[in-house]
């Protein structure tokens, strides 16, 4: 799979390619402009036995679905410690009576603060099955790290799970591609798993403090773990979001596969066009905290205004270099060298000794060779701007995503 | 708009509730049935059928089968392909999945998907993917790799040129690992692998265009045999000439038409050649891309967008249709805000473009 599997193209197509997406404005082998997506087909609330769940198919036929499972676990007391600041006299050493953290909890039921709210990123767990690759595959683990890595990343997501100081939710993702992976499929299996994760529900906490969780039978009032409108997520009953503050993000992060030719970035690439790719790069976009973008800690971030009116505050959370294919492809061999080709060949050139494939050869138009060195600053900058510009790439990905019936 | 999520759509009602529901969405009209004229034929066809003892509770008339499911046990029906009977029993049971056509009293199951099977004589475009001592390994899309012998090229230099050691040293420079080439089917082997040849001026290895592949695609669908495979055609937009090439197991080259290389027929005259055929024949293994214009760039990508629409609303992929295709794409990209650079035909408009098609 991943980033180094092989799409066998001749030089000549690899050239072609190659020559049609370095144009301004690229011609992309299937007609798409540099930031259409390939149309696909969404749909939330496939499993019934999940929390949450999605699938999504694209045109050209991959298909993934993902189920999200939560699970009550018991907080490792020892980690309640080491991050949780009580007060100087109350801290207990040692071991830890039930009976005195119930008496504490009473205290501080009503007013918890933000700073007893920690979460541990080992609270979520992503795996992720691509049919014909072992599950320890490299590319396998690179790609579910790639997706953890940007659900995690503002540190918000944890910490959504946390029930009490005894006990917190465990989350399962497990992200399953159903179809052969025709081309990398990492935005797939993002767009998939934010769907996914959007739809996701757990049930309401009847419990008070730190007693034993008791839940809400009634589905319908499960509160969903990314509320919908983050600017009332205030008036919204949930234990597992935030109280009053609107700093907890309201959608999970995407990640985007995006490649450069050239001057051009182009987004969504198919198998041929990764082919000749001369960087691909898995950018992770989220939203970013409104209080964080009030103190102007990230320089990324760009306001973004969506149609109702709503900031949409964009930011990068991550930037990974993907291998591309390309690096592997064999060069074209110019007609110069060539000793199969035009009068060199006629004249028998039987006798010369035949020469090895010309490793090394001079840059000569409509010959391929493959592209060297990583991204260029340029072609970072361009990158930063397309999608995080007002009303760019993560900002329509994200319109359209809200677009999806979640059921 | 960047991007198009779409909810899914309603999986097809192969039992109808209410009678005969989207009868339009897979007329075939190249369908291989006799009674293929008319809606109201093949209902009466298909009742009369019901009427014989064919699965009663079938009413539609797209009804699919899976490998071993009983089609019928009337013994009034002859078995065509993708059936067989076992021999205990008079029933007709499906050896594929696929749609069940009748012809008169021939029953036969056309597979939904399936692989290409050679025949001697087919044209054929298939990527190397084997090197070998004396012969080369060719995808071409069939259950088996097909092979090309090193005794069954042009060799350059000369048509009749003698095989020498040197050239099964130098194999690599004729083909190599991932290039296309097209060729003809020679001979097949009992167990159906294909030897292939490129023993003609036409065939040779592939450059300046674009690939797709459409295999696969039975029962209508995808490329099928035709009086022309290969065409040149002009372009719209001063696009210039561009060559098709549609092998018959469903590979289709798309590519810029080169007249002989400029510049080769000057050098053969220096040389001494002055049959063009060899001076042809030399620039055969060239990997060279020759210098293509933009326009030419853009109208091959608009063609090879219809070849894509064509095939995924299930229409059949020939000259007239492709030609026919790429007219509309051409008045559909006009009349669009983006003019003539709006190359898409994905989703929506491939089946905008299926209906002008099919409605004529």
């Amino acid at each position: 799979m991943s980033s180094t599997q092989h799409v066998l193209l001749s030089p000549a197509e690899l050239a072609y390619l190659h020559a049609s997406l370095s144009l301004t404005p690229p011609i992309r082998p299937d007609g798409r402009s540099p930031s259409q997506f390939r149309p696909l087909v969404a749909e939330t609330g496939i499993l019934p036995g999940t929390n949450g769940s999605a699938r999504i198919c694209f045109a050209d036929g991959t298909e993934a679905i993902v189920g999200v499972k939560a699970e009550v676990e018991r907080t490792r007391l020892a980690h309640d410690f080491d991050h949780n600041t009580f007060a100087a006299g109350s801290r207990l050493e040692g071991d830890f009576v039930e009976g005195s953290y119930a008496a504490d909890a009473q205290v501080d039921a009503e007013n918890v603060n933000e700073e007893q709210r920690v979460g541990d990123d080992d609270w979520v767990e992503l795996t992720v099955e691509i049919p014909g690759y072992r599950d320890d595959d490299p590319g396998t683990v690179f790609l579910a790290r790639m997706l953890g890595e940007a659900l995690l990343a503002d540190g918000e997501f944890a910490r959504k799970l946390w029930i009490n100081r005894r006990f917190h939710w465990k989350l399962f993702l497990d992200v399953i591609l159903i179809s052969p992976p025709l081309s990398y499929p990492l935005p797939l299996l993002s767009l998939t798993t934010h769907l996914a994760l959007l739809s996701t529900r757990l049930p309401r906490l009847k419990s008070e403090g730190d007693e034993d969780p008791f839940f809400d039978d009634d589905w319908a009032a499960a509160p969903f773990i990314y509320s919908r409108n983050s600017s009332n997520s205030s008036s919204s009953s949930s234990s597992t979001t935030k109280d009053g503050k609107t700093s907890t993000t309201s959608r999970p992060p995407i990640s985007l596969l995006v490649m450069a030719v050239g001057n051009n970035i182009i987004f969504d690439p198919s198998k041929e066009e990764l082919a000749v790719a001369d960087v691909a790069l898995a950018v992770s976009v989220g939203e970013a905290p409104s209080a964080a973008a009030a103190r102007g800690k990230d320089a990324m971030d760009v306001d973004t205004t969506t149609q109702d009116g709503l900031q949409r505050n964009l930011q990068i959370l991550s930037v990974r270099t993907i291998d591309p294919p390309s690096r592997l492809t064999p060069p074209g061999v110019p007609n110069a060298t060539n000793s199969a080709y035009g009068a060199a060949a006629v004249v028998a050139s039987a006798q010369k000794q035949p020469e090895a494939r010309a490793a090394e050869s001079e840059a000569v138009e409509g010959v391929w060779k493959a592209p060297r060195g990583g991204a260029r600053a340029r072609v970072m900058a361009a990158l930063v701007l397309e999608v995080l510009g007002r009303g760019g790439v993560a900002d329509e990905v994200m319109d359209a995503l809200d677009g999806v019936d979640l059921v | 708009m960047p991007i198009t999520i779409l909810a899914p759509k309603p999986t097809r009602q192969a039992h109808s509730h209410n009678g005969h529901n989207d009868d339009d969405a897979m007329s075939d009209s190249g369908s291989d049935s006799s009674g293929a004229g008319g809606d109201d034929d093949l209902d009466e066809m298909v009742s009369a059928a019901a009427a014989a003892g064919l699965k009663s509770q079938r009413d539609s008339k797209y009804e699919i089968v899976t490998p071993g499911e009983v089609i019928t046990d009337d013994p009034q029906w002859m078995r065509g392909h993708g059936t067989y009977v076992n021999p205990a029993t008079s029933a007709i049971i499906s050896s594929v999945a696929g749609t069940v056509s009748r012809t008169n009293k021939l029953l036969s199951v056309r597979p939904l998907r399936a692989r290409y099977t050679p025949e001697v004589g087919d044209l054929v475009v298939g990527r190397i993917v084997e090197v070998q001592a004396k012969r080369w390994r060719v995808d071409v899309g069939a259950t088996q790799l097909a092979s090309l012998p090193l005794s069954a090229i042009n060799l350059p230099g000369g048509i009749l040129r003698k095989r020498t050691e040197t050239d099964e040293l130098q194999i690599r420079t004729f083909f190599a690992e991932g290039d296309l080439l097209i060729a003809e089917v020679q001979q097949l082997f009992q167990d159906g692998g294909a030897v292939l040849h490129t023993r003609s001026l036409k065939y040779g290895k592939l450059r300046n265009g674009v690939f797709v592949a459409v295999s696969g695609m039975g029962g209508g669908g995808g490329v099928v045999r035709s009086r022309r495979q290969v065409w040149t055609m002009d372009a719209a937009n001063g696009g210039g000439q561009i060559d098709v090439v549609l092998g018959v197991n469903g590979f289709v080259w798309i590519s810029k038409h080169v007249e002989t290389p400029e510049g080769l027929v000057e050098k053969a005259a220096t040389t001494g050649i002055t049959n063009l055929e060899e001076s042809v024949s030399a620039t055969m293994y060239s990997s060279q891309n020759d210098r293509i214009e933009v326009d030419t760039m853009r109208e091959i990508a608009r063609l090879r967008g219809v070849v894509i629409a064509l095939v995924e609303n299930g229409l059949r992929v020939d000259e007239d249709m492709l030609i026919r295709g790429y007219h509309e794409a051409v008045e559909m990209a006009m009349v669009s805000a983006d003019g003539l650079d709006d190359l898409y035909l994905g989703g929506e408009k491939g089946e905008q473009l299926a209906a002008v098609l099919t409605g004529i």
